[in-house]
């Protein structure tokens, strides 16, 4: 590879990372929760 | 090499590389679904064809994570430059297997008999404007159409038409389309499934690869540097006995581009240490059969003039050596390429 390359490698790849990262953390963070599980059913003397 | 195209220039090496590609790539598609379908039978075609796109999908995500993998792996240690030679062959099977995966979800909104619905998710112009919920088809669309192109000049005929340099800042597009597939996974699939192993893998195979890049590209940021000169500009490579025989030791020019001094029992050479074919890194290779060898693809140069043996006709830039107080000594100002250059030690 030429010097050129290397410096882009060298640029790239740390913003790369930070952008990406930050994605996928925030996407991560923002994601729906899951569906609650069904509440346990109630004991026949509480009716 | 330069003695016309083919379109694969075939060994038992590729062969072989093929055959491991092919089956792991089998293998996985098949445990894949055979798992799934153990796991929870699907209930309907829909259901059967999901679980189609789910195995292809992650088999060329975790492919492209390997390609990425070889480049800074080779760099760090010499083992891996084994899986670098055919790393072409991998790419292109991973833009079919990608391929596949577009082909499936397609096919899923067709067997519900909805593929206009598709066009309607990706032409809702209000979901551009959103974070989650972001169409991300869009985005597994424009990292498939960059695999296309990176597959389609994969040639050896576009890398000379466009020549090394050119090509290998197109093939740097690599890196985005991996960005974009991280994403296509993050805004899709992770947002519905909340099975903890998608964001689990794809965190960890990409801080694997971005990891691999950051330190492979910064232990080599000493040596771009340069090599420090003499007062008449000359570089000092060391003594000659501390060239490995049949083998290079590699300074820097003030400009930054390296320069790979060789020695051949008493004779010592040096020349760029660029490959002309792909600009791979020439003086990390051996003296083979009395010519350099490149470590990524085995082409061939003449150690006294840098020119590739007949019947090829690739020539590399030389530049002129010296011994001075004991020490071999590189004028970093390069020679016409294939100007004979070498220098004979006295014999013992």
């Amino acid at each position: 590879m030429r010097r050129a390359h290397r410096n882009a490698h060298r640029m790239l790849w740390p913003a790369l990372a930070v952008l990406v990262g930050l994605a996928l953390a925030m996407s991560l963070v923002m994601r729906a929760p899951p569906p609650a599980a069904p509440p346990p059913p109630a004991a026949e003397g509480q009716r | 090499m330069s003695v016309g195209f083919k379109a694969v220039q075939w060994n038992r090496e590729k062969y072989i590389y093929d055959a491991i590609l092919l089956a792991g790539v089998t293998l996985y598609v098949v445990a894949f679904i055979a798992i799934s379908h153990r796991i929870e039978p699907p209930k309907d075609l829909p259901e059967a064809i999901d679980v189609r796109i789910r195995a292809f999908g992650t088999c060329a995500f975790f492919m492209l994570t390997i390609i990425l993998s070889i480049g800074p792996l080779a760099r760090l240690n010499p083992w891996f430059r084994k899986l670098l030679f055919n790393r072409r062959h991998f790419g292109v099977l991973t833009f079919i297997i990608a391929l596949l995966h577009a082909w499936f979800m397609i096919e899923w909104y067709e067997a519900q008999g909805s593929l206009p619905s598709l066009l309607t998710e990706l032409t809702k112009w209000s979901d551009y404007g959103k974070f989650i919920g972001f169409p991300f088809k869009v985005i597994g669309f424009a990292a498939l159409l960059i695999l296309f192109l990176l597959a389609a000049t994969s040639h050896d005929f576009w890398l000379s038409f466009l020549s090394p340099p050119v090509w290998k800042w197109l093939h740097m597009a690599l890196y985005v389309a991996y960005g974009l597939v991280v994403l296509h996974v993050a805004l899709g699939i992770m947002q519905y499934d909340s099975n903890p192993l998608i964001p689990i893998m794809l965190a960890a195979s990409f801080a694997l690869v971005a990891v691999l890049h950051v330190v492979a590209g910064w232990r080599e940021r000493g040596m771009d540097r340069g090599t420090p000169t003499g007062g008449d500009g000359w570089i000092a490579a060391g003594a000659p006995g501390a060239i490995p025989d049949k083998g290079a030791v590699i300074v820097v020019a003030p400009g930054g581009e390296r320069i790979a001094v060789f020695r051949d029992g008493t004779e010592i050479g040096a020349l760029t240490n660029l490959c002309s074919h792909q600009n791979g890194p020439l003086g990390e290779g051996r003296i083979i059969d009395g010519c350099i060898t490149c470590p990524w693809h085995g082409w061939q140069y003449r150690l006294s003039d840098g020119c590739a043996p007949p019947p090829f006709t690739e020539k590399l830039a030389t530049y002129p050596v010296r011994i001075r107080n004991g020490v071999v000594e590189v004028d970093p100002r390069p020679l016409p390429p294939g100007t004979p250059a070498t220098i004979h030690l006295p014999a013992p």
